[in-house]
């Protein structure tokens, strides 16, 4: 698969402390990709980074095949972003902010400006003064900005920041519109939920480092089994549990337990151990593990908490 | 030109500063003229007519003090608009330089300015020929000098206000700018010990085009008319290397 966007061992150190710590990155083409990190983890300056608006203490850079900062200006013309907040001259309308950013990509971004706006839903107020649009209408102005370029690869910061239940909704479907059409799109996040929705694949990062990358299904199949018990008697399913070796892990949620297997150990087995020692078992199933799950096992927002 | 053209957008857009820009080279000229026909008309024994050579030197002290203030807002909001809007880092991502960005500021500066000058010092020679009456009119010559002089003092200020702007707020711009032309400088230009070292400054050069009677004659340093333009080249040369520089330099 062609590779969008590739970093090794990229650094960006603040004096002593390093906001990104040796990333190695890789982004393949044609996949929403989340950047997925508690606030402050570095996924704002890797993106600032990525797009040279910050010099890289170290590492390398590509986009879209091609080397950083030596081919910045090639790379970057197929590049559309929002960084962090989407911002614009308020004083202006929305067709003129695009039309000055326009400005500085070739001519044919300037034929872009009419489709753009439509394909964000704002030509009915692109002759408004941005300063009178909402931040959902602000980030999809972000996006018709980024449209400008015919981008192949979009990098857009916490998108879903300010929008409410709709705008997420349709935040998603755009994003997965780009996709399908053969676009990339690089997005960060602190919304484990909506990333877990929007992206093919992820790379869970926490204070500058990349602890976790892969497809977003494979990781969050990973580890070990889960089994959800539904059972009336709790304590009994306890005590015949526990004495089970390969059972790593028992909580209560209710009358249900949550029981993390080990070394082979099925669902099948436990419900027969159950049934044997006389506990019924009114429902067994596997339960699927979250992305919250393992990013909240992987990041240090799990020490924070304990 | 798109981006010169999106420069010049950018500030037209603005009504707040248009509207000064307006007020303080045409609008200040047009109530001089206005007052001086007033009092004209009144009393015309005591005042004479509102034209002339003399009435036109007094529209051009307007149009290059309060001009030179326009110039100066005008460079300042143009060095810092891209910045203070957020909007720098979406033009860097285009993947054009941050010295083409930084360059075009000033040249956008320049775009909206002169024309409002132009159109200021179209007033003032029109009233200056059209209410002359009896006295008499100025030469062309005296135009020239008038015309250099305003253009030598508003375009190097628009270009050091879109470069100073590049490190401070538009308001420190204008205020350093303002303080510089119409204090610092003076007080150096008075300071005899600094003896030709006074030519190097860009209001001393400017002045060089004035006419006699228009510069401050105790302050007047004497230099070719090369000396002048090469200093004041000098001065906007660095001012703009220095701009590009910490444009380059600092993150979008």
């Amino acid at each position: 698969m062609e590779t969008v966007i590739e970093t090794k061992a990229l650094t960006k150190r603040f004096g002593e402390r390093a906001a990104v710590d040796g990333v190695d990155l890789t982004v393949g083409a044609g996949v929403a990709f989340g950047f997925l990190g508690p606030n402050g983890a570095g996924k704002t300056t890797m993106i600032r980074t990525l797009l040279g608006l910050t010099r890289a203490t170290a590492g390398e850079v590509s986009l879209l095949g091609l080397p950083q900062p030596a081919k910045r200006r090639e790379a970057l013309a197929r590049v559309g972003a929002i960084v962090e907040e989407p911002r614009f001259h308020p004083h202006l309308t929305g067709r003129e902010n695009l039309q000055v950013v326009a400005a500085a990509r070739d001519s044919a971004a300037d034929g872009r400006i009419d489709a753009s706006i439509e394909r964000v839903g704002l030509a009915h107020r692109s002759g408004d003064r941005v300063k009178t649009y909402s931040l959902g209408m602000r980030q999809r102005l972000g996006i018709a900005r980024c449209l400008l370029a015919d981008p192949a690869l979009l990098i857009l910061d916490e998108p879903m920041n300010g929008l409410d239940p709709a705008g997420i909704l349709e935040m998603r479907h755009l994003i997965r519109a780009f996709v399908d059409e053969g676009r990339t799109v690089f997005l960060s996040s602190h919304l484990l939920d909506e990333v877990e929705k929007t992206c093919d694949e992820v790379a869970i990062v926490d204070r500058g480092r990349v602890i976790l990358q892969g497809r977003v299904d494979e990781i969050a199949a990973s580890g070990d089994p889960t089994v959800l018990l539904a059972i009336d008697d709790t304590e009994a399913a306890r005590r015949v549990l526990s004495a089970e070796t390969r059972v790593t892990n028992i909580e209560q949620e209710g009358r249900e337990l949550r029981i993390t297997l080990s070394d082979g150990l099925t669902a099948a087995e436990v419900n027969r151990a159950l049934v044997t020692a006389g506990v019924a078992v009114s429902r067994l199933e596997p339960a699927r593990a979250t992305l919250e799950e393992k990013f909240l096992a992987v990041t240090s927002r799990l020490e924070t908490s304990e | 030109m798109r981006l010169v053209n999106a420069e010049i957008l950018k500030l037209r857009r603005r009504r707040g500063l248009m509207i000064w820009s307006w007020l303080l080279t045409v609008g200040s000229v047009l109530v001089a003229l206005i007052v001086l026909l007033v009092l004209h008309a009144v009393n015309p024994g005591h005042h004479g007519p509102a034209g002339g050579s003399t009435n036109l030197e007094h529209y051009v002290f307007l149009l290059s003090g309060l001009g030179d203030i326009a110039a100066i807002l005008i460079g300042a909001t143009a060095g810092t608009q891209d910045v203070s809007n957020g909007v720098f880092r979406d033009l860097v991502v285009t993947g054009r330089s941050r010295a083409t960005l930084f360059r075009v500021r000033a040249v956008g500066a320049l775009c909206v300015f002169l024309p409002i000058l132009a159109v200021g010092f179209a007033v003032a020679i029109g009233s200056s020929f059209l209410f002359a009456g009896g006295l008499p009119n100025a030469t062309g010559s005296e135009i020239g000098h008038y015309i250099a002089y305003t253009l030598a003092i508003t375009v190097v200020n628009t270009i050091l206000a879109v470069s100073i702007a590049a490190f401070a707020s538009s308001r420190v711009v204008v205020g350093v700018l303002i303080a510089w032309s119409a204090i610092v400088a003076q007080i150096l230009l008075a300071i005899n010990a600094l003896g030709g070292v006074r030519k190097f400054i860009d209001v001393a050069a400017a002045e060089h085009f004035a006419t006699q009677h228009m510069s401050n004659t105790n302050n007047r340093i004497p230099m070719s008319s090369a000396t002048a333009v090469l200093v004041l080249a000098v001065w906007a040369a660095i001012a703009l290397s220095a701009g590009r520089w910490w444009t380059n330099r600092v993150d979008a």
